[in-house]
């Protein structure tokens, strides 16, 4: 009794706003383990009810006395159980929550809901600030204003048009524009001549090699499966195509999710269930042996940290161990998730099923014919193998002679020891049969190498591209680490609303499980799905997304720059059939993408990283953009799109350390045309990456990239100046340019690298030079060429601004 | 990603990672210690411990037998069956050396002078049984590639002492079976990787100027490329990057003269080459590069890692069939120029703040794979270290008693790696980079079981 009139004169005295104050403490720091969705131990921490009920371990909570609560003495200093696990609350925390529980632990009527994290909450209807500014054209410039404003800064004055093309056109293309264009451009008296360039480059199939780029870093992308053999993914570059294609063609972004989680299940089209290639395309050991458990569980893993970053900008990875910690993922959810891709198996899609099959019986009849071709030829060396390989015996020592006399299961351990040394050294090499052989036997392999020829003549790639699709209508069980008796269900993430997927109905042919979960993802309210896209898109034009962790959207990502603006574009983006195109033209027709990059000393000071936007960001090309900048510029870019990996020449010096043979792994493609395409069509080994590319910091294609470094340092210097690569490009371009006097070499070279005649420094400097190297390297185009190989290796050249 | 400090100095890029501490990192510095750089002698296919550095009388008493009882239970390898195959012993002797009585086979007769000098560790293990993972797993505490490497984490560390050299170098046989990645950044920033030193004239790729280009030439091309990037410049002062990038041509030139001159085994005398056996044909190769390594670290480059054995020639791994052939001829390459790097590093006062490692990835079957042959063995396996105020002479750990399980004082690879970062004054903890919004380290969440006191206390 005398207890209950102390609670009510506490509480009375505690001010309502410290109880708010502790409760949104307990459901920041508790409830993802103890809250609605997951309740470990049975305890749930949020309502003043369970904290009496408790969990497992009795009651969390005893009201006045913080000593005798479990739930104080769990976060207090020196605890057998120490909570939470993610680190000790600040001492002014615990004193809330000890304050908290002396009063009472009163609950405020308003808070009953879980306090939830910004990124889970539905994408809300937002409208652009009410500002009128003759600056700002667009809803997005609206919003940017706004804070600009109220950061007390603003925006830089609009990009000249030589710039702003340039801009454009790299963002876009990944290419620079030509003098011819940046003329027509800067010429063109329209009133709507920028929107019209934005909707050239648009229409280009140039922007699905730059726009599949950025997606093939995100899905971890490569041509090999990495790892001491490095075996090829033979048909993995089908799926690039599909990617760049789905780009060109302005797919949706939510039919394009949906493809590649579960083209299979979800479309009959094969050039959908392409999408599913997804699954195939990242490092795997599957040629290695002995170790299927392991791929197994490695595989699964990469299938649920890929998706779900990629996807939802979410790192779960965390909790394959342990319930994350900052994230409320509990280890169930991930498991749930490895559920739904356990029935995965690799498969292929017939993108022609006529075609398709006929290329399998053909390979199935070739087969059938080489199997009587190899035994002619065995035949044929029979003979000179035996005669060969007894000369070579009677070399070696008596006792490996007896050993190989000795019938295979007769041989004791040391002689099979010998046997399988000695086995190769004894063997005759082509070379020493063919010489032996008589002119009838000539012309017999003669005649086998031409039906072998000919049974090759016409050999290309099927007409497949790599896939998945699922074992059967049921899945494997997946259990919960340690505990065989917990099976995971497959389900969605808890905090995100949950759900198991139910099973198939009967005569399905797959689980359906993936076709759930890209149905889930691609919900236009999902809170995530639409968010992560735009914020992709924005960093990719601006330099950093405006939740700089493009792929985390969890506690311990970046909050949003501009939440209001986020939810805007996302609800936009939705709005317009998930268009990708459409999302770039409201971004780049924004007075914001048309800043100068010049920052004011006041933006400088106050906005280091220029995440308010008072500027635009300037950035150095990224490594295709560099090949493939020199590429267009030299006149040697090959525009042909698709097809097979190409493997480019390369110097002995840059081919040094590959793993396996060079006659095996760097099997250069025969025509030469082919090595100057671009480099989104070079092979992407994982094992190996072209020099040129790697020291501009191109990605291994080990992890999903969501932000690619941009690192300088003197080996990029070096490879830049020194490659054959660069060398070759200036004599190109220095052949082309060789008409006319000192002037017009120099005129002609400048326009070609930086899309401009040189003002008269430039001019005099250029001459003198050309003059200079003409003496010291005896020709006037190998002088040019020197000019082309500076050229390319300026600032001007390298940054975009 | 939220650029740090320490981020944003190395993408401003001051060369190769960054010439003093920032105060950043200084604060996460741990107590001195003496060790300012590394040299880690990586033995490239898998080096048998029982035939080098951890005797196992046990194999001889029971040669030719196959293990007792359920030894073999649980283990698996490359090729054999541990349930089937047979024991195997050493074929070399086992000589007390030094004054400290460390046993060292026969394979290392130059190395057995310095035993008073190494620190073996008889316990490391690790669950990966092929080579790439396993050499991932070493280098980068991951089975799988794309992590940092422990030589970029060093190099992310400690910063550079020498900004015309890159703070981590690499030089190899060659191929490697697990590709690049080995020495690779991750996600570190590329200033960061491993540059791969090569002998000769051209020790960094692309170093040399274009065929057909003198020097005067190249020189004007310099010139011009300045005097056009310092034009552009002029009008973006504000950006540092563009500056970084003028600094990097600079730095380009510069390493054009210091990395040939640093790699230019000329001017050495006669007597240390015949120190690190150069000019005899079994150790020509790999003396040159052990003296390239002291070359390196005495111009400051923080990192040396070499590796002996190339999976496209002769290879430590070439004892699955040839133990007593394969074992013979890569000891013989590499003894005299290890022991000889021990005694010039001595010599010039550079042992004391340079740390030696030996290991492999790791070691090989204490059961007969064929009749002279030996398979890969993850489970228990030794590596050694010296110098840089380490107690010589003595022995962590053991593995049972057919050298088949790492059983007292086990050590696993983030054991290891917690410890040399700890020997070079960075704590494994502390040590970070924002990806993903993790804070990773090279460590993952492991290596609580350092020892780096017991190397240090005699």
């Amino acid at each position: 009794m005398r207890l209950a009139v102390f609670f009510s004169f506490a509480l009375s005295l505690y001010p309502a706003d410290q109880n708010s104050a502790a409760v949104a403490l307990l459901a920041r720091k508790c409830h993802a383990c103890h809250g609605p969705q997951v309740q470990l131990s049975g305890l749930r921490l949020d309502s003043r009810e369970a904290l009496l009920r408790g969990g497992k371990q009795g009651p969390a909570l005893t009201p006045g006395k913080p000593a005798e609560s479990p739930l104080f003495r769990a976060i207090s200093a020196g605890a057998k159980v120490a909570m939470p696990p993610t680190g000790p609350l600040d001492p002014a925390e615990v004193k809330l929550l000890g304050e908290w529980i002396t009063a009472g632990a009163a609950w405020p009527a308003d808070t009953v809901a879980a306090a939830k994290w910004w990124s889970f909450e539905k994408v809300k209807p937002v409208s652009p600030p009410a500002l009128a500014d003759p600056w700002a054209r667009t809803p997005v410039d609206r919003f940017i204003l706004q804070q600009l404003r109220a950061q007390g800064l603003s925006p830089a004055p609009e990009a000249d048009r030589r710039t702003l093309i340039r801009r454009a056109t790299f963002d876009l293309h990944g290419l620079p524009p030509t003098a011819a264009e940046i003329e027509a451009f800067e010429k063109d008296p329209s009133p709507t001549a920028y929107e019209t360039l934005i909707d050239r480059l648009l229409a280009s199939p140039r922007y699905g090699e730059k726009w599949g780029k950025h997606w093939l870093d995100l899905v971890r992308y490569g041509d090999t499966s990495g790892f001491e053999q490095d075996p090829y993914l033979l048909y993995a570059w089908r799926y690039r195509d599909y990617v760049i294609d789905s780009f060109n063609a302005g797919k949706p972004y939510n039919r394009f999710l949906k493809e590649q989680l579960a083209g299979d299940e979800l479309y009959d089209e094969p050039t959908a269930q392409q999408g599913t290639g997804f699954f195939t395309v990242g490092p795997n050991r599957d040629m290695l042996f002995k170790v299927e458990d392991i791929n197994r569980v490695e595989t699964l893993t990469d299938f649920v940290d890929t998706t779900s970053s990629v996807f939802l900008g979410l790192t779960v990875g965390c909790a394959r161990c342990h319930d994350h910690k900052y994230d409320p993922i509990p280890q169930k959810d991930y498991y749930r998730l490895q559920a739904i891709f356990a029935p995965i198996v690799k498969s292929r899609v017939f993108l022609t099923y006529n075609l398709a099959r006929q290329y399998d019986l053909q390979e199935n009849t070739r087969q059938w014919k080489l199997y009587d071709l190899a035994d002619e030829f065995q035949r044929l060396k029979a003979p000179y193998v035996k005669r060969l390989r007894a000369e070579k015996l009677a070399q070696l020592p008596p006792a490996v002679q007896t050993a190989f006399a000795t019938e295979e299961d007769q041989r004791t351990p040391q002689q099979k020891a010998d046997f399988e040394m000695y086995t190769k050294k004894v063997a005759p090499r082509d070379d020493e049969i063919f010489a032996l052989l008589t002119p009838e036997e000539k012309t017999q392999l003669e005649r086998l190498k031409t039906r072998l020829l000919a049974l090759y003549s016409t050999y290309a790639p099927g007409p497949f591209s790599p896939s998945v699709t699922d074992s059967g209508p049921v899945g494997p069980p997946v259990y919960l680490p340690g505990q065989p008796n917990a099976e995971a269900r497959p389900g969605f993430l808890s905090a995100l609303g949950g759900g198991d997927i139910a099973p198939p109905p009967p005569g399905a042919a797959t689980t359906l499980r993936r076709k759930a979960l890209a149905e889930w993802i691609a919900s236009p309210d999902h809170p995530l799905t639409a968010r992560v896209a735009v914020n992709r898109v924005w960093q990719a034009h601006f330099g950093r997304g405006l939740v700089a962790t493009t792929s985390d959207f969890g506690a311990r990502g970046a909050r949003p720059t501009h939440p209001e603006l986020l939810d805007w574009l996302a609800n936009e983006f939705v709005a317009q059939g998930w268009d990708f195109k459409s999302l770039h033209r409201t971004l780049m027709l924004s007075s914001v993408y048309r800043q100068q990059t010049r920052p004011t000393p006041a933006a400088l000071t106050k906005d280091p990283e220029n995440q308010w936007l008072s500027h635009f960001t300037r950035r150095r090309l990224e490594a295709e953009e560099v090949r493939d900048s020199i590429l267009l510029t030299a006149g040697t870019l090959n525009p042909k799109m698709h097809g097979k990996p190409v493997v480019p020449a390369l110097a002995a010096e840059e081919l040094y350390g590959m793993s396996q043979p060079l006659a095996n792994a760097w099997v250069v493609t025969s025509d030469p045309t082919e090595h100057t395409r671009r480099s989104i069509y070079m092979i992407s080994r994982r094992n190996f990456r072209m020099p040129l590319l790697e020291v501009f910091d191109r990605p291994e294609g080990v992890l999903s990239c969501s932000r690619r470094e941009s690192s300088t340092t003197p080996t990029q210097s070096l490879s830049l100046l020194n490659s054959d690569f660069t060398r070759q490009q200036a004599l190109a371009l220095a052949a082309a340019s060789l008409r006319g006097d000192e002037t017009a070499i120099a005129e002609a070279i400048f326009r070609a690298t930086l899309a401009r005649r040189p003002d008269a420094n430039e001019l005099d400097l250029a001459r003198q030079f050309l003059t200079k190297q003409t003496q010291l390297l005896g020709s006037v185009d190998k002088a040019a060429a020197e000019l082309a190989r500076g050229l390319f290796n300026t600032n001007e050249f390298l940054y975009v601004d | 990603m939220q650029p740090s400090r320490r981020h944003f100095l190395a993408r401003a890029g001051q060369g190769f990672g960054l010439v003093a501490l920032s105060g950043l990192l200084q604060e996460k510095l741990l107590a001195a210690t003496k060790a300012k750089r590394i040299i880690y002698l990586f033995m490239h296919g898998g080096v048998s411990h029982v035939d080098t550095f951890d005797p196992k009388p046990a194999l001889a008493k029971y040669n030719g037998q196959p293990l007792p009882g359920s030894f073999g239970e649980g283990l698996v390898t490359s090729r054999i069956d541990f349930r089937k195959a047979r024991m195997l012993a050493s074929p070399w002797h086992f000589t007390r050396s030094g004054q400290s009585g460390l046993e060292i086979s026969d394979l290392y007769p130059h190395l057995q002078k310095h035993a008073d000098r190494l620190a073996v560790i008889r316990s490391c293990h690790g669950d990966a049984f092929d080579h790439a993972p396993a050499i991932n797993l070493r280098t980068s505490g991951n089975q799988f590639p794309g992590r940092p490497s422990l030589g970029a984490w060093a190099a992310y560390g400690l910063g550079s002492e020498n900004k015309n050299l890159p703070s981590f170098v690499v030089m190899s046989d060659g191929a490697m079976k697990s590709g690049a990645g080995a020495y690779g950044s991750g996600f570190l920033p590329a200033s960061y990787q491993g540059t791969t030193f090569r002998s000769g004239q051209n020790p960094v790729l692309h170093l040399a100027s274009p065929a057909g280009i003198p020097p005067a030439s190249q020189k004007e091309t310099l010139a011009l490329i300045d005097r056009l990037n310092r034009r552009h410049f002029a009008t973006r002062e504000e950006d540092s990057t563009l500056e970084a990038r003028i600094a990097s041509y600079e730095l380009a030139y510069r390493m054009q003269a210091e990395a040939p001159d640093a790699v230019d085994l000329s001017k050495e005398s006669a007597a240390t080459k015949a120190l690190y056996g150069i000019d005899q044909p079994m150790t020509d190769d790999f003396g040159r590069k052990c003296l390239l390594a002291r070359r390196l670290v005495e111009r400051g480059v923080r990192f040396v890692q070499l590796y002996q054995g190339t999976n496209l020639g002769d290879d430590w791994d070439d004892a699955h069939l040839d133990l007593l052939g394969s074992h013979n001829k890569m000891a013989k390459k590499s003894d005299q120029p290890i022991a000889g790097l021990l005694s010039d590093l001595a010599s010039r006062g550079l042992l004391d703040s340079t740390l030696v490692v030996w290991s492999s990835e790791f070691g090989r079957t204490p059961l007969a794979e064929g009749k002279n042959g030996r398979d890969h063995h993850p489970y228990g396996f030794s590596m050694w270290m010296a110098g840089a105020g380490i107690a010589g002479g003595r022995v962590l750990g053991a593995t049972d008693e057919f050298g088949l399980r790492a059983v007292e004082q086990r050590k696993d690879v983030h054991d290891v790696h917690a410890t040399l970062l700890r020997l070079l004054g960075l704590d494994h903890t502390q040590l970070t980079y924002r990806y993903q919004s993790r804070d990773m380290r090279l460590t993952d969440v492991h290596g609580e079981n350092e020892f780096t006191s017991w190397l240090l206390n005699a």
